[in-house]
């Protein structure tokens, strides 16, 4: 009783507003939740018995390869190029970010290209008079080596931030103490930069387990190839539905680990410096190795990659050029641009809503954005089909009923259910920048706002907004971006007579035509790479103010 | 105000609150009034586009194209159900398209030119798909390295001699559950474990690649003997890269069981949807396809051999000689599919 008083009284139109929002987002989540529990298909048994250990140890060696290689090369091009002065120093710096452009998929058939017979380096060598060095890539090495370089820069955003501008202080205190630089590198600025490490680490694992184009082409068997077999080659979505729920679990357990690990223990010394960190001095042969060093992963995640496929393309241009094709390649760049907009804005109502209301319960709901993003793709796309069809349906009898009008699906086969799905899929994507940013505002001046009776809406247009408009913008740039490069999904919801640029590459992969797929998956790039180096700046200047 | 609040929110939790899925985008309305039809295709080549154009200029039907892999276009339209706009659904390979027939997608039809035009080893019993093209699964060999005296069955590539010889995909593609499949039809069950257990044992590198990997792996020495589709080598030989060519010079052609049962063929083909709204439009589309001028196009184009008897292989594929080809009713094949697949995960083929 007391606590249905409690409920009345603080029941606003948030606590609504936030119920609907929750159950929009969740509905396809929940829907693939519920079909666990209808257990999975008749092949269970035959799958744990033949390949689900494969499956795992595969997943496993992934996961532990992936994380060895992008710390290794996100943490120490992140710490070179904010501690010392290198030669294109401006340059590397935003091209360290650019593996993202490429779908790691992409940046698979681009190596096995270039190390294939007669291939690329072949070639090379064979110029310069070197015969029968070959080197085989397609395995599961190959597999984390190449999404090692093409992940990376997860790892390095997030890490270059915190030893820009949160670590200054603590460095030149320690300095000052007289500790040397490795030991403070060690003993301080690594364990302050944990967390943003481990926070870009997890978008690498989900973006691992979530890859299925190159692991499929290295004949790597994985859960995420796990899930497409048992779904097609079996017919037992049940099946696939089930082992992805076993992947999910992993991954909130990953999740669970780093925070109970981390414990109370919080380095989150949010407020930036306003001191300016001074660069080390070195020698200039130690320059010229640092540059080295971080030369490595901008040419195996980019510029390899990027030079085979300009290869290709001007191999294939003439076949592949047509008016159709910049057909495909504007509604690609439509339909992302709907969609990161769309995404933004329902991040932040989701982060908003929850805070206006005033039930405790309902506050800890938007963690439910995050959720989609540890989804595969294929499996969302499931996951929406079936309520928005459930929801068509009930439209066409509505109408029959009523109106005596017979319809057709309303909004399956359009661009609204592809795009909803979309949302699902990015919406953590867009959610963890701006609550990065909106929780570093800080509670006072939103509450002197309030107290100053300025209602939550004013008070968000006239605080809040502004001073989240570079978060918003990096968030609008990062799920365009992912938009642009995504596949599975698309592959299953994308409407009649709509095409985007990486369905094209993967309808000329799939067809053996690897050569073909390079102009497409180019033009992904370059839709990619301007935002990025836009992000790049939004970042610097964003922590400089 | 509070009170109502409140009596929203216990409707929202506790009543049905499924009417929230629109989000307010405006999707493009489909056009209705024109004559036109919606096929469903995993095959997406410029040939076929180039095809639709064609007839969409001969008839004045609209072609409106949606491409995506088989079995999510199937997931798809049994998703769908009565409800689903597709009117023709075109696979790669039967045992697709035996299991749409299974689930119900397809429908049948009368079609005399159909008839005619498609043997009846090639088509549905019922009617309810047609094969638009034929591919043989067969041995391509190092010509270095191997005579094709030394090649006769798919039986015979499980024989030690070939041990670490072998080249072929991953298990995960349907040319191969489908070969797996018409294995276990000919020599039964569990003659197929023993024989892909051997393959395994055979091979010269863990699967991986396409089939136009293989051959290149053959020219590379990495394996002597490769199971490919002849599509594949066709495609290989007019490749724009000057060292694919070279590949698929390097390579010889063997067609297997030509003393027995004949060739493993797949096949591409069509079907009319269960719920096709413009059915007549869907046959009139099919039959366009299986005519002269379109067979043509396929043979050319796609290095594929056509089914309809009227038109001949390319010179390529002339080049490479006639064969006697499976003759096993091609539904055999879709029903096997299962098994075929279950098999390759106990022996281990990934």
């Amino acid at each position: 009783m007391k606590y249905l008083k409690h409920f009345r009284r603080n029941i606003n139109k948030w606590s609504i507003f936030t119920v609907v929002l929750v159950l929009l987002i969740g509905i396809p989540i929940i829907t693939i939740f519920l079909k666990i529990f209808l257990g999975p298909g008749e092949s269970w048994l035959h799958i744990i018995e033949n390949v689900l250990l494969d499956y795992t140890l595969n997943s496993i060696f992934l996961i532990f390869g992936c994380t060895v290689i992008t710390v290794l090369f996100g943490v120490s091009s992140a710490w070179i190029v904010s501690r010392y002065t290198i030669p294109f120093q401006k340059q590397l710096e935003w091209m360290l970010i650019l593996p993202l452009a490429i779908p790691s998929y992409i940046t698979a058939y681009a190596y096995a290209g270039f190390f294939d017979y007669g291939g690329t380096l072949e070639l090379m060598l064979k110029a310069i008079g070197i015969i029968g060095v070959k080197f085989n890539i397609t395995n599961i090495f190959g597999l984390i080596f190449i999404l090692g370089v093409s992940l990376f820069p997860y790892v390095y955003v997030s890490a270059r931030s915190v030893f820009l501008y949160q670590s200054a202080r603590l460095i030149e205190a320690s300095k000052m103490l007289g500790v040397g630089e490795q030991k403070t590198f060690f003993k301080i600025v690594l364990p302050i930069a944990r967390p943003g490490i481990v926070g870009g680490l997890l978008l690498v694992l989900m973006e691992v387990l979530n890859d299925y184009g190159a692991a499929q082409y290295y004949g790597v068997s994985t859960f995420t190839t796990g899930i497409f077999r048992s779904w097609f080659a079996l017919e037992e979505p049940a099946t696939a539905i089930y082992l992805s729920a076993i992947l999910l679990i992993v991954v909130f357990a990953i999740i669970g680990i780093e925070r109970w690990q981390r414990g109370s223990k919080n380095y989150a010394i949010a407020n930036k410096s306003d001191i300016e960190l001074s660069k080390i001095e070195v020698s200039k042969k130690r320059r010229f190795v640092l540059f080295l060093i971080v030369c490595i992963p901008v040419i195996s995640g980019f510029l390899l990659p990027l030079f085979q496929l300009v290869y290709w393309s001007v191999l294939t241009a003439s076949n592949v050029v047509s008016i159709a094709f910049f057909k495909i390649a504007f509604q690609s760049f439509g339909v992302a641009f709907l969609t990161a907009f769309l995404t933004v804005f329902l991040a932040l109502l989701i982060l908003y809503f929850p805070k206006w209301n005033r039930l405790q319960w309902l506050r800890k709901s938007s963690r439910i954005a995050i959720l989609g993003y540890a989804i595969p793709g294929a499996i969302i796309a499931i996951g929406v089909m079936i309520p928005t069809l459930q929801f068509d349906k009930w439209m066409i009898s509505f109408f029959k009923n009523n109106f005596e009008i017979a319809i057709g699906l309303i909004i399956n086969g359009t661009i609204i259910v592809l795009i909803y799905a979309y949302i699902i899929r990015f919406l953590a994507v867009a959610f963890n920048p701006i609550e990065a940013a909106q929780s570093k505002i800080g509670k006072t001046l939103i509450e002197s706002s309030n107290l100053l009776g300025r209602t939550n809406l004013i008070t968000f247009v006239k605080i809040d907004f502004p001073l989240l408009k570079t978060a918003l913008l990096s968030a609008f740039i990062l799920v365009f971006v992912d938009v642009m490069k995504e596949l599975p999904l698309t592959l299953i919801l994308k409407p009649y007579n709509i095409n985007t640029l990486a369905v094209k590459a993967y309808e000329y992969a799939s067809d053996e035509l690897i050569m073909e797929a390079a102009l497409p998956s180019l033009c992904i790039i370059l839709t990619g790479v301007l935002p990025i180096i836009l992000l790049n700046k939004l970042i610097l200047n964003g922590n400089k103010k | 105000m509070k009170k109502m609040y409140f009596i929203l929110l216990a409707v929202l939790v506790f009543g049905a609150c499924k009417n929230d899925k629109g989000n307010g985008i405006e999707g493009p309305v489909l056009v209705k009034k024109m004559q036109e039809i919606n096929v469903y295709t995993h095959r997406h080549y410029p040939a076929d586009q180039e095809l639709f154009a064609n007839f969409e200029k001969q008839t004045g039907i609209k072609v409106n194209v949606v491409n995506a892999k088989a079995d999510e276009l199937m997931q798809k339209m049994t998703k769908e159900g009565a409800q689903c706009p597709a009117d023709v659904l075109i696979t790669v390979d039967a045992g697709r398209l035996v299991r749409a027939k299974d689930k119900g997608l397809l429908q049948s039809v009368v079609s005399p030119v159909l008839e005619v035009n498609i043997p009846s080893n090639l088509r549905d019993e019922d009617n309810q798909w047609f094969a638009l093209t034929k591919r043989a699964r067969v041995i391509a060999y190092a010509k270095d390295r191997v005579s094709p005296q030394q090649l006769s069955t798919y039986e015979d590539l499980a024989a030690s001699k070939w041990n670490k010889k072998i080249l072929v995909r991953s298990s995960g593609n349907i040319y191969n559950q489908s070969l797996l499949a018409s294995i276990i039809a000919n020599d039964g069950e569990d003659d197929a474990r023993i024989w892909a257990r051997n393959i395994v044992g055979n091979m010269s590198r863990s699967p991986q690649g396409n089939d136009r990997d293989q051959v290149k792996a053959i020219v590379a020495g990495e394996g002597d003997i490769a199971i490919v589709n002849t599509y594949y080598i066709g495609k290989l030989l007019n490749s724009s890269n000057p060292e694919e060519v070279k590949a698929g010079n390097g390579v010889g052609l063997f067609f297997p069981n030509q003393e027995n049962r004949g060739t493993h063929i797949n096949i591409s083909g069509a079907g009319v949807a269960k719920y096709a709204p413009n059915k007549a439009n869907a046959i009139k589309f099919i039959e366009y396809l299986s005519g002269v001028e379109a067979q043509e196009v396929f043979a050319k184009a796609n290095y594929e051999y056509p089914v309809n008897s009227a038109v001949e292989p390319s010179d390529l594929l002339k080049s490479w000689g006639d064969f006697k080809a499976d003759s096993l009713l091609l539904s055999t094949l879709g029903n096997n599919n299962k098994k075929a697949v279950l098999v390759f995960d106990e022996v281990g083929w990934k």
